[in-house]
């Protein structure tokens, strides 16, 4: 009884049969009215997931016949395994956006049911005629929908979106007419099978005619202006019922017909790649919310098409379930919860969404929405893309991916544009209150895409779930956030201690190290968040995650894990920079960067895939010479992310304008993952000869970056912006040393890694301390707090010296070996301008100390006390870090030498000894106390000459002694790269507002266009007839 | 299965002139009767396509034995497609027509140009 109540054909039962209850009821009242509709809606929600569930365990689709005849003597319907899923997919989002429509008018509710039941017919129907049918009854009802519109604009896209769809409603109709007059068939199957007898002129004409209405109800760019202004004008709940439902069901009928069109695949993918790079590229220069939506819902269209067609022409159907069907889900959720979440704000401009600000579960529900549109983890589209990108790189489809990763950069740039409004929290916020129940639906597409990609994360083979533990974590600390600031730092730190600790000791080798250097600089650091009172609404979960999935990085063992928690690092640390409204253009670029980075090292596994055939991170290592692209396109985004000097730009901003505590976290410890991704990469490319030649080139970039860096640092007047270029400097150094591609480069990149992580932690720290203290930035305007801040110069004098290279500290020690094993690859250019770097971070350290420090303090210089306790805690065991690493070498060189291969050390010698006994013969005192008295005499002769040179000359106030020289730094470093990729940003603006002049809003042009397009795809069609035997 | 050419050709003619009147006609209401044309021609198409040259109706009975019914009988599915395209034609020009009156009462004007707010 139960089984038969189930059966698929029910859906066409409760639909029809809703359908007339409604209006019946609705006299009753419009609250009968909304129960039919919500309890049709479950009804067919219900037999579409126990369909799917049926057929799963069956491993059988689910005949149905009708009529009581046999195809082809009657319509037959089939629900197999991607039916039900997509039919389960559409009712339950159908149901969901319920909840918006059961205000509505009877009518409402009524083509409501009509549409959804006619989506669920195109998505089982097996008779060609029969899918037109219901296509139009789709089309129908969401004409009706649309004739309900308030406005005049709405009515207008209403009328514009009908003319062009009934254009291609009348091709799909002659072709399906003109397919029975060649064939005398209109069951799908039998076409299938007999698609060869759809030949001669009129089987040619009508093949074309399905495809260009299919693709043309998928609005293609340019006939897609009609879909855009209705997704503009529509309110949210039809706007969503559109852009998700209705685009659902005529992709699977796409889909279904695919076989007929096996010849003319590329025709899809290239007319998806076009819309997917200029919908994305028009909506850069979009200010309206939902017009928004709706070209990132054209561009998701596009994707789809080109995933679908490519994945079928390079023969990798085994991908599809994942990577298509991941996708559709994704937009399809996440689509509808974004419409939804704009019928609700009801703000038509992009700035106007500054209402969401102050409340954080939206804030968090529109920002999982936007993440999971991007592609990024954890949701369903992230794992689909992996899944596409691998495939297609396997298939040596390089181009393609490129096309892919171009489109999905731009829309994440005007995605999280929008974001950044959204925070602004200077708005009023204080007249717009949601209700609760309305949010409902947006919160259920978020929960749903998070377990869904729990599922699709799976299904892409990932097998260390311990990857998911940030998230848990960040979660659980979401929950407890209205608590106080000590409670949730507490909880904050006691997580990232427990968490990271489990996540630490599952790593091994190279990556053990590493993560003990991030682990105890994340905690050392973390001490130091307790120096601020404030609430700090989100800032603890996002931290938590940021930290985890740091810690996490190094324990990675394959690609897809090492990739996914990447991307996590870059997503918690752009919410963390984005807390402050003055940061947001820093955050977003950051995001960019970031995102482009992730990309490069998202196709460089993907190309060292399709060559090793593997995923598993140590099998790099039997890779042979055709890996080097692969290599190259790991170190070009594994160095975007570092800031390499010409891809730099968006590190000062974002350092600097951050909260200060955040940026002694990005310049400590986020900065190394890039460091961790290079020293893997060419660990595993020593042994494969393919990048030996690539590794002069890296290095000579990263001294220069050094030189670069140091030169930028010393014309800045502002602290934090100086600390940032000095990060970004000795970031160089590792780089350069990772590059030697030798047992010694990377013992000295460890070194200088674990040094330049205390030390500009400190620095940082320092930073956040005079700024709370004073509430200054600007060097020019500090001076004389040596006397009032005693320590905190102190503790600012050891980082200096610790950085700098002098010694006795540890930035010696690493630069020492640098640069004599630069001597020794003979790599001249480098080294030199690394003493060129090393003398240019003097002057601009001292100059630091001298301004801040020294000289005589500012008459309105606020309170005298030194740094809270939290902050000189953290740099107490930050110095405690460097003193250990400085008496203490072989602690971290010794098990550096053990995690690298023994093999291969002891084939490398140096100077005729071998690694190890050299550093059995290492004993730092000596050379300690030596440079101790040198460096005593040194000052106090310096200090005795300007004492007396002094007594001559007017006394010179501190700050201006570099005055001179700025000239002449000013000179040396042109803005070059900010200016190029300043101008780029622009004109790629100036592109999409170009492109966006062929929507001019005329209805009857964007006929012409819809026609063109069709005359497109069959001259497209021809040639490839014409071309192909 | 014949086509009979010169309907097939009148149907996609009649097309062709729907399509022209929606593309070239700034009235709406002759939008809609173009939109009905080309209904109307793809409906001509349909029965064409149908036709069997000298053929008579598809019914057995003692003209008409089984065995010469797939040459000399006019193809009865076509009619059927054409009744259930007449009917959605019917659907959709009604829709078309209400949203005339509807875009008539927001602007007082039924000429397209009157609608062309949304762009860019």
């Amino acid at each position: 009884m139960v089984g038969s109540l189930l059966h698929p054909l029910n859906i066409f039962i409760v639909g029809l049969g809703g359908g007339f209850l409604i209006p019946l009821l609705n006299r009753f009242g419009r609250a009968w009215a909304a129960a039919v509709l919500v309890a049709a809606l479950a009804a067919i929600a219900l037999i579409s997931v126990s369909s799917g569930v049926q057929v799963f365990f069956n491993g059988a689709p689910i005949e149905i016949l009708t009529g009581g005849a046999e195809p082809p003597y009657a319509i037959n319907l089939r629900m197999g395994l991607a039916e039900a899923f997509a039919a389960a997919c559409v009712s339950i989002v159908a149901l969901l956006g319920g909840a918006y429509v059961v205000r509505e008018k009877y009518a409402v509710l009524l083509l409501y049911l009509v549409l959804v039941m006619g989506v669920l017919g195109m998505v089982m129907t097996r008779d060609l005629f029969n899918l037109f049918v219901f296509l139009e009854i789709v089309s129908i009802a969401t004409y009706g929908l649309l004739s309900l519109g308030e406005s005049p604009e709405a009515l207008a896209a209403g009328f514009k979106f009908l003319m062009a769809t009934v254009v291609a409603s009348t091709l799909f109709l002659l072709g399906t007419i003109l397919v029975y007059a060649v064939t005398g068939m209109l069951n799908i199957d039998g076409l299938i099978a007999d698609r060869a007898a759809i030949a001669g002129p009129i089987g040619f004409v009508a093949l074309t005619m399905l495809l260009g209405a299919l693709l043309l109800e998928l609005k293609p760019f340019p006939a897609n202006g009609w879909g855009l202004d209705v997704y503009e004008t529509a309110p949210g709940s039809v706007a969503a019922l559109v852009a998700s439902v209705v685009s659902a069901g005529v992709f699977f009928a796409l889909l279904k017909l695919l076989p007929l069109f096996e010849d003319y695949l590329i025709v899809i993918a290239v007319s998806g790649a076009i819309t997917f790079v200029f919908a994305n590229l028009v909506g850069l220069s979009q200010t309206k919310a939902q017009r928004l939506l709706g070209y990132s819902s054209t561009g998701q269209m596009g994707l789809l098409c080109m995933a679908l067609a490519l994945l079928h022409l390079t023969d990798a159907e085994a991908a599809i379930p994942l990577a298509v069907g991941g996708l559709f889900l994704n937009h399809l959720v996440a689509k509808a919860g974004l419409f939804w979440l704009a019928g609700i704000v009801r703000k038509e401009r992009l700035r106007e969404w500054s209402v969401l600000a102050g409340r954080p579960l939206l804030l968090v529900g529109f920002g999982v929405l936007l993440c999971a549109i991007a592609g990024l983890p954890p949701f369903p589209g992230f794992w689909a893309k992996w899944e596409l990108l691998l495939s297609l790189a396997s298939a040596g489809q390089h181009v393609w991916i490129a096309i892919i990763l171009l489109g999905s950069l731009l829309e994440a740039a005007y995605l999280f544009r929008w974001f950044g409004r959204s925070l602004n929290s200077t708005a009023d916020t204080k007249d717009w209150r949601p209700a609760r129940l309305d949010l409902m639906p947006v919160y259920s597409a978020g929960l749903l895409l998070a377990i869904c990609g729990y599922g699709a994360a799976t299904m892409a083979g990932l097998q260390g779930q311990w990857v998911f533990l940030p998230l848990i974590a960040g979660l659980a600390m979401f929950a407890i956030d209205r608590l106080s600031a000590r409670t949730k730092w507490a909880v904050a730190f006691l997580a990232v201690a427990a968490g990271g600790l489990w996540l630490v000791s599952g790593a091994v080798g190279i990556g053990f190290l590493f993560a003990v250097v991030l682990y105890s600089g994340s905690l050392a650091l973390t001490v130091a968040c307790l120096y601020r009172e404030d609430e700090r609404r989100g800032f603890y979960p996002v931290l938590a995650v940021m930290l985890l999935s740091l810690q996490a990085l190094p324990r990675a063992a394959t690609t897809l894990e090492f990739f996914v928690l990447f991307e996590l690092v870059t997503l918690s640390s752009y919410f963390l920079i984005a807390r402050r409204d003055e940061a947001q253009a820093a955050a977003l670029s950051y995001l960019i960067w970031s995102l482009a980075a992730g990309y490069f090292v998202l196709a460089g596994f993907a190309v060292a895939h399709a060559v090793i055939g593997d995923v598993v991170l140590s099998t790099f290592l039997t890779a042979g010479p055709e890996s080097a692209l692969a290599f190259g396109l790991l170190a070009a985004g594994f160095m975007i992310k570092a800031g390499a000097i010409g891809v730099h730009v968006w590190l000062p901003a974002a350092y600097a304008e951050s909260d200060d505590d955040v940026s002694a976290f990005l310049s400590a410890v986020v900065s190394k993952v890039p460091i961790f991704g290079l020293v893997v990469a060419a660990y595993a490319a020593i042994r494969s000869e393919a990048v030996l030649d690539l590794a002069y080139f890296a290095g000579c970039i990263g001294m220069t970056t050094t030189v670069g860096g140091a030169m930028l640092a010393l014309r800045q007047d502002d602290i934090k912006r100086m600390l940032a270029y000095s990060s970004m400097s000795q970031l160089g150094y590792i780089v350069a040393a990772v590059a030697l591609m030798s047992h010694l480069g990377w013992v000295t990149a460890l070194y200088l890694t674990a040094n330049h992580l205390a030390v500009k932690g400190i620095l940082f720290l320092v930073a956040a301390t005079v700024i709370l203290r004073t509430g200054r930035r600007e060097l020019s305007g500090l001076g004389g707090l040596a006397k009032r801040m005693p320590l905190t110069f102190g503790i600012a004098v050891v980082g200096v010296v610790a950085m700098s290279g002098l010694p006795p500290f540890t930035g010696f020690g690493g630069k020492w070996l640098l640069l004599s094993a630069m001597v020794e690859k003979g790599w001249y250019l480098p080294i030199s301008l690394g003493v060129l770097a090393t003398l240019v971070g003097l002057l601009y350290m001292v100059r630091f100390v001298r301004a801040t420090f020294l000289g005589q303090p500012q008459e309105d210089v606020r309170t005298t006390s030194d740094a809270p306790w939290p902050i000189l805690a953290a740099q107490a065991l930050l110095i405690l870090g460097i003193l250990i690493m400085t008496f203490a070498p072989k602690l971290l060189i010794v098990p550096i030498s053990d995690a690298i291969d023994p093999a291969f050390s002891a084939t490398l010698v140096w100077n005729g000894m071998s690694l190890e006994l050299i550093y059995g013969y290492w004993n730092p005192w000596p050379t300690m106390i030596a440079s101790v008295a040198v460096s005593a005499v040194v000052i106090a002769a310096l200090w005795l000459a300007r004492g007396l040179a002094a007594k001559r000359l007017r006394v010179v106030r501190a700050r201006s002694f570099f005055e001179d020289y700025r000239p002449l730094v000013l000179a040396l470093t042109p803005p070059w790269t900010s200016t190029f990729w300043d101008r780029l940003t622009e004109q790629t603006q100036e592109l999409g507002r170009t492109i966006a002049c062929v929507y001019t809003g005329d209805g009857q042009l964007y006929i012409v266009y819809v026609l063109y397009y069709f005359v497109a795809v069959y001259l497209a069609c021809a040639a490839l007839a014409f071309a192909l035997p | 299965m014949t086509i009979s050419h010169a309907v097939l050709t009148t149907g996609l003619l009649l097309t062709l002139i729907g399509m022209w009147g929606m593309l070239t006609q700034r009235n709406i209401l002759r939008i809609i009767i173009g939109f009905a044309l080309m209904g109307t021609g793809s409906h001509i198409v349909i029965v064409a396509v149908g036709y069997v040259a000298n053929g008579t109706a598809p019914i057995i009975d003692d003209a008409l034995p089984l065995s010469e019914a797939a040459a000399r009988a006019v193809d009865p599915v076509p009619s059927a497609l054409a009744v259930t395209a007449i009917v959605i034609g019917l659907a959709v020009t009604a829709v078309m027509l209400a949203f005339a009156i509807r875009l008539y009462g927001a602007k007082k004007s039924l000429s397209i140009d009157a609608f062309a707010d949304s762009k860019w």
